[in-house]
């Protein structure tokens, strides 16, 4: 009995720690968000908070900021997700295929992904700049120049561009350790019945990356919603705010403009929607795993 | 039982993905290239090929990287960012190990529940939550500080869970034994659990430190100005100068970048496995 009390002990005192930063840094936070966005509370002037019940969250979908913001950012997650995801997994299959130099592809196709968004957002004003490389580049192909980060039409898509040549060689290491996970007695059965290179993807290859495919897919979508840094270094939102998103709207909302109650209620719609997708994702993918251990079973 | 034709197919892939990766990294051989360039040389070389091809070795060959260094506190912010990393890292593994431990191993209130916990605070994006971190330090009287900034992000959900599921599966007999030794629960943590586990402390170690250098929101909001700004806030600070030229610019960002090239090569094999076990480290 003893022992057992000096257990529960220990490990409470081991837990402690940590427990003591997740309320302050993690629960306390949470509560708060969620308490703040049902009033006006304006961290210049505390005193004058009211409980405000559901106003802030009709005025963020009134709010003419707010919903441009949320546009914006399904905009780019449409834009991002399909060029992204399918860039990831053509590269994964064309450098599984190829027989030479392929530690160079995959090291490659890497690079960019080791540089910090803050690096390439820098980088890409230079690459982006009316006089730039890319400019140059195309007035070579007899293309005329293009405005880019600096037109509202076509600053959002070229910062998707940029964001996918970014991230795509991380999913592309993803989808090569699928793709080397794929039974090789699969492609041999097909072999023995004479199937072309063809048939063998769309039969064996895509239906054995169905799930991974749907966890990137999901993946990207997720990381696309946190979009922010690279509106703050490269546009900062603009020109007129067609690369202002939600993230950028709750950080001026909270810490720019100190409206921590109207942040707020951004913040637990935009936790909404990331929750969800991460649920879907949770759901999907676990059933996957469940598949593969029943395969594992049945090989025994 | 490769064919001829085969053996030709894979010659055409091979030069057209050749092709292709030079497409794609020319973002970063320009880079690379043109920060040895003086800007006029710069400008002078836009419309040729001499875009791509850095500068033949002479005396100025180096002066964007001599200046920056020597003109900026550029030093000083990786140096500030490799302490806040150092420190992050040692507090990290101590107490998210800590918690994992007792979460895998010690029986105390609640402990499933807590597990239960750990694993829904991983699905909360910390976006949702940044405006009142920042408060909560503001109120702290933490703003501008190492302490404030590095406070909120000691723990971490999911290198507990990570500590956690390594530490769940070590042989208990080892620990009876060393309570025979009388060696207490402090002392057995630190001398055998962590050195049993190096491969998940290597793990959690690398990621703390791509996730500190990398980072950018939390250390724009703590830092307002002055000495102790990160790389990525520095290197924010020195190219949005008027007075930084574009060969400077692609000078710092590059050297920015040779930590974390280090840090790959010498732990890729534990950061590859990371990204195909996990997968959800994304940005």
């Amino acid at each position: 009995m003893k022992r057992r009390k000096s257990e529960s002990l220990m490990g409470m005192a081991f837990f402690g720690p940590a427990l003591v930063l997740l309320t302050i840094f993690l629960f306390l936070p949470m509560v708060l968000t969620l308490v703040f966005s049902f009033t006006d509370f304006f961290a210049l002037n505390p005193k004058l908070t009211h409980f405000t019940g559901l106003e802030n969250y009709i005025q963020i979908f009134e709010d003419e900021d707010f919903r441009q913001a949320f546009f914006n950012t399904v905009k780019f997650v449409i834009i991002i997700v399909p060029l992204q995801g399918l860039g990831a997994l053509g590269l994964a299959l064309l450098i599984d295929k190829v027989s030479h130099c392929k530690k160079y592809f995959k090291v490659a196709f890497f690079v960019p992904v080791v540089m910090s968004l803050a690096v390439v957002s820098t980088l890409w004003i230079q690459i982006y700049s009316p006089e730039g490389i890319l400019n140059s580049v195309l007035g070579v192909m007899g293309i005329s120049a293009q405005p880019f980060i600096n037109s509202a039409s076509q600053a959002l898509p070229s910062i998707a561009v940029m964001s996918a040549w970014q991230g795509v060689g991380y999913q592309m290491i993803i989808f090569l350790g699928g793709i080397q996970a794929i039974n090789p007695a699969l492609y041999e059965a097909a072999e023995m019945d004479h199937a072309t290179p063809w048939q063998k993807f769309r039969d064996i290859t895509l239906p054995e990356l169905k799930p991974l495919c749907i966890f990137v897919f999901i993946t990207i979508t997720i990381g696309a919603f946190r979009m922010l840094v690279q509106p703050m270094v490269m546009t900062g939102g603009g020109p007129s705010h067609s690369t202002y998103t939600v993230v950028y709207d709750i950080y001026e909302t909270g810490t720019v403009n100190w409206e921590i109650g109207l942040a707020s209620t951004m913040a637990i719609a935009f936790a909404f929607f990331v929750m969800i997708l991460t649920v879907i994702q949770t759901i999907l993918t676990r059933d996957k795993e469940e598949k593969d251990g029943n395969k594992k079973t049945k090989k025994k | 039982m490769v064919t001829r034709k085969q053996k030709r197919n894979n010659w055409i892939l091979t030069i057209v993905l050749l092709i292709a990766s030079l497409f794609f990294l020319f973002p970063v051989i320009w880079m690379l290239a043109n920060s040895f360039k003086p800007d006029a040389a710069i400008t002078a070389d836009m419309n040729s090929l001499r875009a791509f091809v850095p500068p033949i070795l002479n005396g100025s060959f180096l002066e964007n990287y001599i200046t920056v260094l020597t003109n900026t506190n550029f030093i000083r912010y990786m140096c500030n960012t490799l302490f806040y990393a150092a420190v992050l890292i040692v507090l990290g593994v101590v107490v998210n190990g800590l918690a994992g431990y007792a979460l895998a191993k010690i029986k105390f209130p609640f402990r499933e529940r807590w597990l239960m916990i750990i694993m829904l605070l991983m699905i909360v994006p910390m976006e949702t939550i940044i405006t009142i971190h920042f408060l909560i330090v503001a109120k702290l009287g933490l703003l501008n500080t190492v302490l404030g900034y590095i406070l909120p992000m000691i723990v971490n959900p999911f290198n507990i869970f990570l500590f956690r599921q390594v530490f769940v599966s070590l042989p208990d007999d080892v620990y009876e034994a060393a309570q025979l030794d009388r060696c207490g629960p402090l002392k057995y943590f630190f001398t055998m659990v962590l050195p049993m586990s190096k491969s998940v402390v290597a793990t959690v170690s690398v990621f703390t430190f791509l996730n500190v250098w990398n980072d950018y929101l939390w250390p724009s909001l703590v830092f307002t100005s002055g000495d102790l700004l990160s790389a990525q806030i520095g290197l924010n600070a020195i190219t949005s100068n008027d007075n930084t030229t574009t060969g400077q610019t692609l000078a710092v960002i590059t050297m920015v970048t040779i930590p974390v090239i280090i840090i790959y090569s010498f732990f890729s094999k534990q950061i590859v496995e990371g990204v195909i076990s996990t997968g959800s480290k994304e940005g």
